[in-house]
C-alpha cells in the first residue's frame, strides 16, 4: 500500500461528489422540462487491490469511490402503461369529437331544428287545408316547405364538410406520424453510437419517450426495447420503425363522402393493402369516415349523411303520395310537391327541392270540384302524427346520434381518466423532487467537504513524517 | 399504492382538480343562465325523447287551436246570417198573411210586394254571406257568390262540406248547407217562392193563401238549419277548453322535461363557486413550500 493512496482515495470522494452535485444540478435545472426522467449518480466503492507482490504485508483498507455511470430512474413499465393509454385515449377523443360534432350541428331539440321545421311544415299544411287557395296561407306553406328542404340539405352539407375535414385530419396525422417515426428512428441511430463509444444517453432516451408516446397517441403502436439500445415500432404487427430504418404509411381511399369509399390506412411500399390499426387518434379518425353500408354499422358521418337522405326521401314520398292525388284550384290534379334534383347515389337530401313554385300549383281539394276544399291538406297535415312519419324517422335519428354521443363521451372519459392515472404513475417515478434533490445536494456537499477533509488529514500527516521526523533533540 | 410525490405531481394534479373545477362551475353557470336541465341530447336521451314528442303534441294543439277559432268564426258569421234570414222569413210571412186577406186594397198589395221583394234582395245578400272571403253557404265553391240572380243558380256542391280539424280523430263542419236551407234540394228556393208571390199580389185577384204552406217550410228550415249550426258551435265550444286545458297539461309536461328549477340552478353555481375557491386556495399553500424556504 502507497503511503500516497490516500490522497487519491480522497481525490477519488471529491470527484464522486463533484459528480453528484452535477447530477443534481442537472436533475434541478430540468425540474420542468416535459419528458425529463430524474437521474442518479451511481457510486460504488473500490475495493482493496489484490496482493501486488510477494512482500506486501498488512490489512489494507479499500480504494475510495468509483463513479461507475449515470443511471435514468425511468420504469418501462410504467412508460407502457403510459403509451397503451395514450393510444386509447386518442382513439376514443377522435371519435367522441367526431360524434359531438355532429350532435351539436342538429341543433336539437329546437324550432329552428329540423323537427321544429317539420312541426311548423305540417301546421303550414292544416293552415293551409283552413285556408285554401289564400295568398297568405300559400306563401306560408311554400316559405316554411323551402326552409324545411333547405335545411335538410345543410345538415347534409354540413356532414359533408366535416367528412372533408375530417378527411384531411387524417392525412395530416399520417404525415405527423411519417415525422415522427424519422425523428425516432435518427435518435435511434445516435443512441446506438452512444452506447456502443459508451457515453450516456440519457436524455436522448427521454426525447425518444416523448415521441413514441406521441406515435402511441396517434397510431397505438406497440414499442419494443431492443438489447442495444435500439427502439422497434409495430403498428398493425408491421414495422413503422426499427432502429434506424423507417417505412412510411399513406392514407389512401375515398376523397370524399359520396364516393362511398372506405378510408384506408396503407403502408407505402404495399399500396392496396390496409393496415389494422389497434389504437390512437388516426384510428378513431378513420374508423368515422367509413362509408354508409346499408346496415347503420358505417362510419358515424357517412350514416347520419345517410339518415338525411332517407328524412329527404321519406318526406318526399309521403307528401306526394297524397299530393299528387289531390286537386288543384283549377280541378286537376296535383303534382309532386317536392322533387329531386337530377342525380343519383348518396346526397338525396341535397338534391332536395320543393317542385310546387306557385300558390296555383298547391293541390288542397279531395273533389276537383270543389276548390277551396281543403281535406286533402288536412291529410297531409296529419302525416307527421303517423308513426312512420319522417318525424319519427327523424326522431329515432336524433336520439341514435345523442345516445352514440353519450358512450363515445363515457369512453372518452374513462379512457382519459387511465391516461391521467398512467401519467401520474410515470411522472411520481420519473419527475424531480425539488426536496429530494436539495437532500443530495446537501449530501454531497458534506461528501465533498468530508473528502476534503480526509485530505487535509493525510496531508498534515504526511507533512509531519516529511518535515517533522529526524528532528528528535534539535 | 402511494407513488413518490413531486413537485410536478403535484402541480399536476393541481391543475387537474382546478380544471375539473372550474368545468363544472362553467356547467352549472351555462345551465342557470339558460335554465334547462340539458343543453344537448347526450345528456340526457330519454328526457330528449320525451321532449321532443311533447313538442310534436304542442305543435299539433296549437294547430287544433288555430282550426277551432277559425271554426268557431265561420258558425258565428253563419249564425248572425242564420238569425238575419229568420227574421226576413218571419216577416214575409207576416207580409203575405196580410196579402191574403181579401180586404187589402190593390195599392196595399202593390206595397206589400215591394216590400217582399226588398225582402228577397235582403236574403240573397245574407245567403252570400261571406267570411275572409269565402261564402259560409256555398261549401267549398270558389265561385265567389253561393247565389246568382238572373237566373237564380246555386254554385255550391253539397257532396263536399267544410270541415275543421279539432283532434287528431274528430272533425267538426263549419259550413252552413245553402241548398237545404234556402230549398233548393227540398222544393223552390225560397228566393223563387217570394217572387212568385210578389208576382200574385201584383196580378188583380190573385191568391197567395196557396204559398203560405211553402213559406211555412222555408221558415221552419231556416230555423232547423240554426238549430243545428248552434249545436255544432257548442261542440265546437267544448273542444276549444279540451284543448286549452290539454296545452297547458302539455307545457307543464315540456317544463317538467326541460326547465330548471331557479333555486336549484343557483344553488349549483353557488356550491361549484364554493368548491372552486376552496381549490385555488388550497392550491396555493401545497404548491409554496419546498426544503429551499428551511435551509439557509
Amino acid at each position: 500500500m502507497s503511503t500516497f493512496s490516500g490522497l487519491n482515495t480522497a481525490l477519488s470522494g471529491l470527484n464522486a461528489a463533484r459528480t453528484g452535485l452535477n447530477v443534481v444540478g442537472q436533475n434541478l435545472t430540468n425540474v420542468n422540462t416535459a419528458g425529463y426522467t430524474r437521474q442518479r449518480a451511481e457510486l460504488s466503492a473500490v475495493g482493496m487491490p489484490t496482493n501486488g507482490s510477494l512482500f506486501t504485508v498488512g490489512l489494507k483498507s479499500g480504494q475510495g469511490v468509483n463513479v461507475t455511470g449515470i443511471s435514468r430512474l425511468g420504469d418501462t413499465f410504467l412508460d407502457t402503461r403510459v403509451r397503451t393509454a395514450f393510444s386509447s385515449a386518442g382513439y376514443t377523443n377522435a371519435r367522441a369529437d367526431a360524434v359531438t360534432d355532429i350532435q351539436n350541428r342538429m341543433k336539437e331539440p329546437g324550432t329552428e331544428a329540423i323537427s321544429g321545421q317539420l312541426q311548423t311544415f305540417w301546421a303550414a299544411w292544416g293552415d293551409i287545408s283552413n285556408h285554401a287557395g289564400e295568398s297568405a296561407s300559400s306563401a306560408k306553406l311554400l316559405g316554411s316547405a323551402n326552409s324545411l328542404a333547405q335545411n335538410i340539405a345543410e345538415g347534409y352539407r354540413a356532414l359533408d364538410t366535416q367528412w372533408s375535414q375530417t378527411r384531411g385530419r387524417a392525412d395530416m396525422l399520417v404525415q405527423e406520424v411519417n415525422t415522427t417515426a424519422a425523428q425516432v428512428a435518427s435518435l435511434n441511430d445516435q443512441i446506438r453510437s452512444a452506447t456502443a463509444s459508451g457515453h450516456p444517453s440519457n436524455e436522448l432516451i427521454d426525447q425518444r419517450n416523448t415521441l413514441t408516446a406521441k406515435l402511441s397517441q396517434l397510431t397505438g403502436g406497440t414499442v419494443r426495447d431492443l438489447p442495444n439500445g435500439d427502439n422497434e415500432i409495430l403498428v398493425g404487427g408491421n414495422v413503422l420503425v426499427s432502429g434506424k430504418q423507417v417505412n412510411t404509411l399513406k392514407v389512401a381511399g375515398g376523397g370524399t363522402m359520396s364516393d362511398g369509399q372506405p378510408v384506408q390506412l396503407e403502408w407505402d411500399r404495399r399500396p392496396g393493402v390496409a393496415v389494422d390499426l389497434d389504437g390512437g387518434q388516426l384510428a378513431g379518425t378513420l374508423s368515422v369516415l367509413g362509408p354508409a353500408n346499408g346496415q347503420k354499422s358505417g362510419g358515424v358521418i357517412a350514416e347520419t349523411a345517410a339518415e338525411y337522405d332517407r328524412l329527404a326521401e321519406t318526406l318526399a314520398n309521403q307528401v306526394n303520395a297524397i299530393h299528387t292525388t289531390a286537386f288543384k284550384a283549377d280541378g286537376t290534379l296535383g303534382g309532386a310537391f317536392f322533387t329531386f334534383k337530377p342525380g343519383s347515389g348518396a346526397g338525396a337530401a341535397l338534391r332536395l327541392e320543393v317542385g310546387v313554385k306557385s300558390a296555383a300549383d298547391i293541390a288542397t281539394s279531395g273533389s276537383p270540384n270543389n276548390a277551396l276544399d281543403g281535406s286533402m291538406a288536412d291529410k297531409i297535415s296529419k302525416i307527421g302524427l303517423a308513426k312512420d312519419s319522417p318525424d319519427a324517422k327523424w326522431t329515432e335519428t336524433v336520439l341514435t346520434t345523442g345516445a352514440a354521443v353519450r358512450v363515445a363521451l363515457q369512453q372518452d372519459v374513462a379512457a382519459g381518466t387511465a391516461l391521467t392515472n398512467a401519467m401520474a404513475a410515470q411522472q411520481s417515478n420519473a419527475s424531480v423532487d425539488i426536496d429530494e434533490e436539495n437532500v443530495n445536494l446537501l449530501s454531497y456537499q458534506h461528501a465533498y467537504q468530508a473528502a476534503a477533509r480526509v485530505m487535509t488529514a493525510i496531508d498534515e500527516a504526511l507533512d509531519v513524517l516529511i518535515n517533522q521526523t529526524g528532528r528528535v533533540g534539535r | 399504492m402511494m407513488g413518490r410525490v413531486t413537485l410536478q405531481t403535484m402541480a399536476a394534479a393541481a391543475h387537474r382538480n382546478l380544471e375539473s373545477s372550474s368545468a363544472k362551475l362553467a356547467q352549472a353557470q351555462q345551465s342557470a343562465m339558460d335554465l334547462k336541465k340539458y343543453a344537448n341530447v347526450s345528456d340526457n336521451p330519454s328526457a330528449a325523447a320525451d321532449s321532443l314528442a311533447v313538442r310534436a303534441q304542442q305543435a299539433a294543439s296549437a294547430q287544433y287551436a288555430r282550426n277551432i277559432s277559425d271554426g268557431t268564426n265561420w258558425l258565428a258569421t253563419a249564425d248572425s246570417a242564420m238569425a238575419s234570414v229568420t227574421t226576413l222569413l218571419q216577416r214575409a210571412q207576416d207580409l203575405t198573411l196580410q196579402g191574403a186577406n181579401g180586404a187589402t186594397t190593390p195599392a196595399g198589395r202593390e206595397a206589400i210586394a215591394t216590400e217582399l221583394e226588398s225582402i228577397r234582395a235582403e236574403l240573397l245578400t245574407q245567403a252570400n254571406t261571406k267570411y275572409l272571403g269565402r261564402s259560409i253557404f256555398a261549401g267549398n265553391s270558389n265561385q265567389g257568390a253561393a247565389f246568382t240572380d238572373n237566373p237564380l243558380n246555386y254554385t255550391g256542391d253539397p257532396s263536399v262540406t267544410v270541415e275543421r280539424r279539432i283532434s287528431s280523430g274528430a272533425q267538426v263542419r263549419v259550413d252552413a248547407d245553402g241548398a237545404a236551407i234556402f230549398g233548393t234540394t227540398d222544393g223552390d228556393p225560397v228566393f223563387t217562392l217570394l217572387s212568385n208571390i210578389a208576382g200574385a199580389l201584383r196580378t188583380p185577384g190573385g191568391d197567395v193563401t196557396g204559398h203560405l204552406g211553402a213559406l211555412d217550410k222555408a221558415v221552419n228550415r231556416a230555423i232547423d238549419g240554426r238549430a243545428e249550426l248552434g249545436t255544432r258551435q257548442a261542440q265546437l265550444l267544448r273542444a276549444q277548453k279540451t284543448n286549452v286545458d290539454g296545452a297547458v297539461d302539455l307545457e307543464n309536461q315540456r317544463s317538467s322535461i326541460e326547465d330548471l328549477d331557479l333555486g336549484k340552478a343557483i344553488l349549483d353555481v353557488k356550491t361549484q363557486e364554493l368548491a372552486y375557491q376552496a381549490a385555488l386556495s388550497i392550491t396555493a399553500k401545497v404548491l409554496q413550500p419546498t426544503l429551499m424556504d428551511f435551509l439557509r
